[in-house]
């Protein structure tokens, strides 16, 4: 763990801090500050895209315990999440839970449905194990759309907004405020789970299951808390979406969603507590950077044969997902690993 | 080296391209309170016209904004005043079609219009909880039941089933008892509101449903539920989906012989030209369907103009039924703004907030009565206070020597309670 030139650690604790000088710790607080000003100056499409980050990031912050540290690929991440946004809708809905208990549960209910189909992991992994988290997602939502008296199927579910005491949290702006808080805290747990003897452990069964198993390392019963772990992020996720999205339906948990969760994750950088984070806010502003491109195209060049600048906006997204790949196999975190190092290093370039 | 360095220009560009549409995302949207100084109406249009019902999208989306350019070009605009239009791609994606409904409000649109049943579930609840009036070209029950502030042009997907069903009872079935019928359905909102509709009255109207079937928007074969569905030994098989996987069911149904001798119907989501284009000349005359508009070269007043900007325009859709729903939303979203002119003040309307949708669903949408929409569809209602659809009849059409041929006038859809 370096530091800036010039600077070094007098303690265990201070060695061992996330946030370890003052200059970090002042980029932190300005950091926090610009992002909890948002709701202030930008409009209600910014604040639901923002939403829509923070609640993407707690998936894959599970999603990168789950696949980037404990090595256990899944594709069934959609799945899971929907488990929590359905037990927060029937929680809060049917039974008037408060929120944050419905919150809580939603993570539990996923990360138990999540240690289900972690079992096949004891006796296979990597693709085999991701063709089995691949049942999941089917299963998960087929009983989403066919157990109608508690699902309503097709017609799906409303789901109050989430209050806390007095405070309710049904505008773009409040709902940003709750989501993002909940999304710094998840992001402050799954890095610290990585420094700890289970995200240690979680390590040692990603880079060799045999060796950790010599190490002492209960293998499997890793193996299942990293199901479990993971899952309930993806809960807690689902769980914000019901709140934000206000209604939730077996649709809105695809199979694609799932891919693309792997997608972001990789291209955010797998095993790292800072690449779910760019990982996810490059996906989801890509996703409105070609939204918006269309129709921008087709005003600028009204020549342009019919249906081209349409097709524009996959193809852009397409490609530069394989030029990130392409020259950036180990993620954008690793990029932002580089610039650090070069900042640390500064003003020598050695 | 020259890899990093090539790396940090792509991520400069990126980060230039995410600034910069940033940068038209906010400058666009008109902030409640601040009237534009020329007071445009505007509308939006949320797309599917990439994805995987982009061969629905593309011409109902193409229609749409073809019939806006000729009521902007031709008749001047909505009593002299030219719509704007703001128009958004979901890609068939419910992330971006959230979103893009909070994009369409702070843009300051008066009321917006949907493409498909998957985009409009996932936009239903931001639209009604904000009281953002929206028109959804095709739609499924569950977007208007119970009714809020979605509103479909079209009967819905139900809807098709029932007058279906009715049509095949009178006209067809002439065995004793009721008639065995299997659905084949889309796993969305699509194929659901078959299902929805066949579940509350299947047994008034006088069918059994002896299997229900499910498939995905991208199979490539369904051998194994047609295996299934031949083992009951229906009279009819009624798919509810869109025009890819219906030719591919009715590819399947060839090959198992199903077809010739049991009576195939396809809902209107999956019944146009474009299943005609993937299905090819093996579709016979066993094969029957519902369509909620008048079929492409009748003789009605609105389909010289419509002919004459598709040729002109997009003439890969000349003959397709999804161009003609674009088109004719594109008409009733014009009468929806006319009476809301006449009910309303432009000071209102243009305010791009929620008084403006207030005003437009109050004294636009739920004015328009009996509108003819040129004779294209249906005629236009949504005065109802609980039935939301605006067309309320279909026609039923078999396909002979690759037409589809109507076989019927408007027949009546009836109003289906789900709850």
């Amino acid at each position: 763990m370096s530091l800036p030139c010039g600077i070094r650690n007098y303690s265990y604790a201070t060695d061992t801090a996330i946030i370890r000088t003052k200059t970090q710790w002042t980029l932190f607080i300005v950091f926090l500050l610009i992002v909890f000003t948002f709701p202030f100056y930008f409009p209600r499409f910014w604040l639901d895209v923002m939403n829509l980050i923070g609640i993407t990031t707690i998936a894959i912050i599970g999603l990168n315990i789950l696949v980037g540290y404990c090595g256990q690929l899944s594709i069934g991440h959609a799945g899971f999440m929907a488990v929590g946004a359905y037990t927060t809708a029937i929680l809060a809905g049917s039974y008037h839970m408060p929120f944050l208990l419905a919150l809580l549960l939603s993570g539990v209910s996923a990360g138990l449905i999540g240690l289900l189909f972690g079992i096949p992991s004891m006796r296979v992994k990597g693709f085999y194990l991701a063709i089995t988290t691949i049942a999941a997602q089917f299963i998960i939502i087929w009983v989403a759309n066919h157990w109608t008296d508690v699902t309503r199927g097709s017609m799906g579910l409303g789901v109050e907004a989430a209050s806390i005491g007095p405070l309710i949290f049904d505008t773009e702006a409040s709902q940003f405020f709750l989501i993002i808080s909940i999304t710094v805290l998840c992001v402050l747990f799954a890095t610290n789970l990585a420094r700890s003897r289970i995200g240690r452990a979680f390590i040692a069964v990603r880079d060799n299951d045999l060796a950790a198993k010599v190490m002492g390392i209960n293998v499997f019963a890793f193996k299942l808390l990293a199901f479990f772990l993971g899952c309930f992020f993806a809960g807690i996720a689902g769980s914000l979406f019901a709140q934000w999205r206000g209604h939730i339906t077996p649709e809105d948990f695809t199979f694609s969603q799932s891919i693309l969760y792997i997608g972001i994750l990789i291209i955010g950088g797998l095993g790292t507590s800072i690449g779910p984070i760019i990982g996810t806010v490059f996906i989801r502003l890509l996703e409105q950077c070609v939204t918006l491109l269309a129709p921008l195209v087709e005003r600028s060049l009204p020549g342009i044969p019919s249906g081209f600048a349409t097709g524009l906006s996959p193809m852009i997204f397409g490609l530069i997902m394989v030029l990130f790949l392409v020259l950036e196999p180990k993620g954008l975190a690793h990029r932002w690993n580089l610039f650090k190092a070069s900042y640390r290093m500064w003003p020598f370039s050695y | 080296m020259k890899k990093h360095r090539t790396f940090t220009a792509i991520i400069l560009v990126t980060v230039a391209a995410f600034v910069f549409t940033f940068a038209a995302g906010c400058a666009s949207q008109t902030p409640a309170g601040k009237l534009d100084s020329q007071k445009q109406l505007k509308i939006g249009c949320s797309i599917c016209f990439t994805g995987t019902a982009a061969e629905k999208g593309q011409p109902i989306g193409q229609g749409e904004l073809d019939a806006w350019k000729y009521i902007n070009d031709e008749l001047g605009g909505v009593d002299g005043n030219k719509i704007e239009i703001v128009w958004y791609d979901t890609g068939y994606n419910a992330a971006i079609a959230t979103t893009n409904v909070k994009k369409l409000m702070d843009d300051g649109c008066l009321f917006f219009t949907i493409v498909s049943s998957y985009d409009a579930t996932a936009s239903k609840e931001a639209a009604n909880k904000a009281g953002f009036p929206a028109l959804v070209i095709f739609s499924s029950p569950s977007l208007t039941n119970p009714p809020a502030h979605i509103y479909s042009q079209l009967p819905d997907y139900g809807d098709d089933w029932a007058a279906f069903t009715n049509y095949y009872l009178k006209n067809i079935w002439k065995g004793p008892g009721k008639p065995k019928m299997a659905l084949e359905i889309l796993s969305n909102s699509t194929g659901y509101g078959v299902r929805d509709a066949a579940k509350v009255a299947a047994a008034d109207l006088g069918v059994d449903i002896v299997t229900i079937e499910e498939h995905k928007t991208t199979t490539l074969s369904e051998t194994d539920a047609l295996t299934r569905i031949k083992e009951k030994n229906p009279d009819i098989l009624f798919i509810g989906s869109t025009p890819a996987p219906t030719s591919v069911i009715l590819k399947n149904a060839y090959q198992l012989k199903l077809i010739p001798g049991m009576t195939v119907a396809c809902g209107h989501a999956g019944f146009t030209k474009a299943l005609i284009d993937l299905s090819g000349k093996q579709i016979s005359n066993d094969v029957y369907g519902v369509f909620p508009t008048v079929n492409w070269g009748d003789n009605v007043p609105g389909m010289a103009k419509m002919d004459e900007y598709c040729k002109k325009l997009h003439p890969q859709y000349v003959g397709n039924n999804d161009y003609l729903c674009g088109w004719s939303a594109s008409l009733i979203n014009a009468e929806i703004i006319r009476q809301a002119l006449k009910n309303s003040t432009l000071d209102v309307l243009t305010s791009g907030d929620s008084v403006a949708w207030k005003a437009g669903e109050e004294k636009g949408f739920r004015m328009v009565k009996g509108y003819d929409v040129e004779g294209l569809h249906g005629p236009v209602d949504f005065s109802d206070p609980v039935d939301r659809r605006g067309s309320k009849s279909v026609k039923i059409f078999q396909i002979q020597q690759g037409e589809m041929v109507p076989l019927t006038g408007w027949v009546d859809a009836p109003y289906i309670k789900y709850e």
